[in-house]
């Protein structure tokens, strides 16, 4: 799964780095870091971490590619800008 | 005998069941400034969010206190603990929430939370242990309470078995966030919660230096062992954050679980999908946080400058009452805001927050709720409403059924 973060719109709120923390780090205080190839065993965590996202500033390619459960929200995240 | 002002409306209990029409009619007056020493009330989507980024506006203690109404804030002013970070302004709320989070989150702390999802399965069967025999229950009582206090005991190292006697303690204090209480404080009930306040605070103090000799896994160890770039708490700033993380994570998860399930009994096509599919519990839950939210009303703030809002001068030293579930339902910034629709693209809510007081425990809460949601969808046979709406709790701010009757055929 490929992901990116709109950094002009992450505000540091971190949420993704709880719900996502192999995906996800905070870099002192504001700085967000994160692996814009995630594993696919990161799959459920990543879309909690999308949904979490209070200023929706994360994309993820391919979330809902397999039908699973609690996905869309990417895709409909990109759909809302 | 003309009507009530709107303002006056916001606390009138004949409002709690429904508040969202009233919220409606708030609208139509987005800054609203109804009697002279009153706040201003604040009911739209982008103002509330804009107001909640705005450094002129300012959540500390004394500022409200000076605005010379609130007789509350003057005894917590004036009271054994300091003020806590939620009631502080920069630099000192970004020490003490900076300092707090090295225990909670990330970057010190990343998987803490994460690491008590396997916890917490267990915590819920054994309350669904308890409902075995019976086919109907109070969903307050027997499980929106006991597990997020179960859960904050945990994650605090507060013992479990201490619950009788905190609660005497938490109880007033969260009656102290009514506003209607606030607004018209009588002088008993002022000193009970100062009272309270001090007691939680005594009895914590003794966890806490029991952890400062002995630090365990537990967030009262690393509050009170915390050293780094902004130093470390004092022991009075360990004891207010300590009073105010088992406060918080008292009240709000427990509105949050049971508005969620009053929600989804209302909605039963989406409590059914949620049975098969507990994935669905992420955005249901974040659909909550906009259409049910915990938080209605953010009514402690104060402005430290002239601040103009929708051509309206907001004076210097006036108080600002933020309406969220009001903004959460603006048909300015959502499609549809009556409906709750989980399968919405573009669900955003105020239901935390925002800007540098944004909710501290969200990802506790969020992991809480959709373990508690899609459990109760999973387990409970045939589940259904006995009394709609429920009784509701007095508190305007702090909104949710004071018990929520659900009858079921028997455990899955």
């Amino acid at each position: 799964m490929r992901l990116v973060v709109d950094l002009n719109k992450c505000q540091g709120y971190a949420q993704c780095a709880f719900l996502a923390p192999d995906v996800f780090a905070m870099h002192g205080e504001e700085s967000l870091v994160y692996n814009p190839h995630a594993p696919e065993e990161q799959r459920e965590r990543l879309a909690r971490a999308v949904a979490a996202c209070p200023v929706q500033a994360i994309t993820a390619d391919g979330l809902d590619g397999t039908g699973e459960q609690g996905t869309g929200s990417a895709q409909e995240a990109h759909d809302a800008r | 005998m003309t009507q009530a002002s709107l303002f006056r409306q916001i606390t009138d209990f004949a409002n709690r069941a429904n508040p969202y029409p009233l919220y409606a009619e708030l609208r139509k007056t987005p800054v609203l400034h109804e009697e002279e020493d009153g706040p201003y009330v604040i009911s739209s989507y982008w103002d509330i969010e804009a107001l909640l980024h705005d450094p002129r506006i300012s959540s500390d203690a004394a500022n409200l206190a000076a605005a010379g109404t609130d007789a509350l804030a003057q005894a917590e002013e004036t009271g054994g603990l300091p003020p806590s970070f939620i009631r502080l302004d920069p630099p000192e709320h970004d020490r003490l929430r900076r300092i707090a989070n090295q225990g909670f989150g990330p970057p010190h702390r990343p998987r803490r939370i994460e690491n008590m999802r396997g916890e917490l399965g267990p915590i819920v069967n054994g309350l669904f242990d308890g409902l075995a025999d019976k086919r109907q229950f109070d969903l307050v009582d027997e499980f929106a309470y006991p597990f997020p206090v179960t859960v904050i005991c945990r994650l605090l190292g507060v013992p479990r078995d201490d619950e009788p006697k905190f609660r005497a303690w938490v109880d007033p204090l969260v009656a102290s966030l009514d506003p209607d209480t606030r607004e018209n404080p009588d002088a008993d009930f002022v000193k009970a919660a100062q009272e309270a306040r001090m007691q939680l605070g005594m009895y914590l103090a003794g966890l806490v230096e029991e952890r400062a000799k002995e630090p365990r896994e537990d967030l009262l160890s690393d509050l009170v062992n915390s050293e780094g770039p902004d130093g470390s708490m004092t022991m009075m700033e360990v004891l207010s954050t300590a009073v105010l993380l088992l406060i918080a994570g008292h009240e709000t998860t427990v509105n949050l679980i049971t508005n969620g399930m009053l929600t989804l009994l209302r909605h039963p096509e989406v409590l059914e999908r949620l049975r098969g599919d507990p994935g669905l519990s992420v955005r249901i839950v974040e659909e909550l946080l906009r259409y049910e939210p915990p938080v209605q009303i953010v009514p402690q703030r104060t402005c430290i400058a002239d601040i103009e809002v929708r051509g309206v001068t907001i004076p210097k030293g006036a108080r600002i009452w933020l309406m969220l579930a009001a903004g959460n339902r603006d048909p300015e910034r959502f499609t549809d805001p009556e409906r709750f629709d989980p399968d919405r693209g573009d669900i955003q809510h105020l239901g935390f927050g925002s800007g540098i007081h944004s909710c501290f425990g969200a990802p506790l809460a969020r992991l809480e709720t959709q373990i508690a949601l899609s459990e109760l969808a999973r387990r409970l046979e045939n589940p259904r409403l006995v009394e709609d709406p429920p009784p509701y709790r007095p508190n305007a701010v702090l909104r949710g059924p004071r018990h929520l009757e659900i009858a079921f055929d028997g455990l899955r």
